[in-house]
């Protein structure tokens, strides 16, 4: 159960940000909904790789 | 049927003032932290009192602590890394200790409040960010630019990895709360079934084996969850300080 929470409020927690920052850009500079779109989708990718980088399939950042 | 959720339940023991309208409570939480780092100090002071060649059992524990935690530091952050010794140190053993003491019945978990492990969170992603720009000033944006990168697609990776970067905090104090909340209500909804299957009488009372044996067998889990939960957010402490020192290597 550790790992499996681990792995995925890795991959919530980049969908969550990106969703944020698009609504924010949104808000700000009411594009929207196309900062939503956008940032949501970058926002996914980047909680794959962060479930990549914490599984260690891939190398991380710092080579770990 | 017993509410899962009262355990969490925060409890305002007396006032302390008032912030405009807003009243400062000290409550069940502030009790155990202050409990927590009592317990803490009792052994890290009585640890070194004796300053004996061959340790005690209490003197034992504070060097193990002490070992494990710089070890920690060395082989994730490197040398350089161990001016942050007292900062991993104390997170990681008020984690340890308040999980542990949560493990006992009728105890409060302060880990298992978003706002306590965000705010964990958040200190360490500020002094990540304060740290490495003060350290490294605009060569810490090297963290977000991958080497080997066709220059086309930089841009997309630059973003990817921002969001990467801010996400942090997030999954930082969602999986420690996460782990107790889960973990403590599991405990909770498995002990509740030995009463109300108890209620049946005797058959009631063979049927009640089962989820007796599994929450014995959960709280070894809990256990050590518990610690493990501790162990992970600090060693991923040390990796963000790590990205800090040393950015983009």
């Amino acid at each position: 159960m550790a790992r499996g929470l681990r792995l995925s409020s890795e991959l919530i927690a980049g969908v969550l940000v990106g969703a944020v920052i698009g609504w924010g850009i949104d808000r700000l500079l009411s594009t929207s909904p196309f900062g939503l779109i956008v940032f949501f989708l970058l926002g996914f990718v980047a909680g794959v790789v962060n479930v990549v980088r914490s599984a260690g399939v891939a190398p991380g950042r710092t080579g770990r | 049927m017993i509410d899962p959720i009262e355990q969490f339940a925060i409890k305002k023991i007396f006032t302390i003032g008032h912030i405009g309208n807003q009243e400062i409570a000290f409550t069940n939480s502030s009790a155990y932290m202050f409990g927590t780092v009592a317990l803490i100090s009792l052994l890290m002071i009585g640890g070194v009192a004796g300053k004996q060649l061959v340790p005690g059992r209490i003197q034992s524990m504070a060097e193990l602590s002490y070992e494990f935690v710089a070890n920690m530091i060395r082989s994730n952050a490197g040398r350089e890394g161990m001016k942050f010794f007292p900062f991993v140190f104390s997170i990681f053993m008020l984690l340890a200790v308040s999980n542990l003491i949560g493990i006992i019945p009728y105890t409060f978990t302060i880990a298992s409040h978003i706002i306590v492990t965000a705010a964990l969170a958040l200190l360490v992603f500020l002094t990540v960010l304060i740290y490495g720009f003060y350290k490294n000033g605009l060569k810490f944006f090297k963290l977000f630019v991958p080497s080997g990168i066709p220059i086309v697609i930089l841009p997309l990776v630059v973003a990817i990895e921002v969001i990467s970067f801010l996400s942090r905090p997030v999954s930082h104090s969602v999986r420690l709360f996460a782990n107790m909340l889960a973990g403590h209500i599991t405990l909770k909804v498995f002990a509740s079934f030995v009463t109300m299957l108890g209620a049946f009488g005797l058959v009631g009372w063979f049927g009640a084996i089962l989820p007796l044996a599994l929450v014995i067998a959960l709280t070894a889990l809990e256990l050590l969850v518990a610690f493990l939960q501790a162990y992970v957010f600090a060693i991923l402490t040390c990796i963000y300080i790590n990205d800090a020192i040393h950015p983009g290597h």
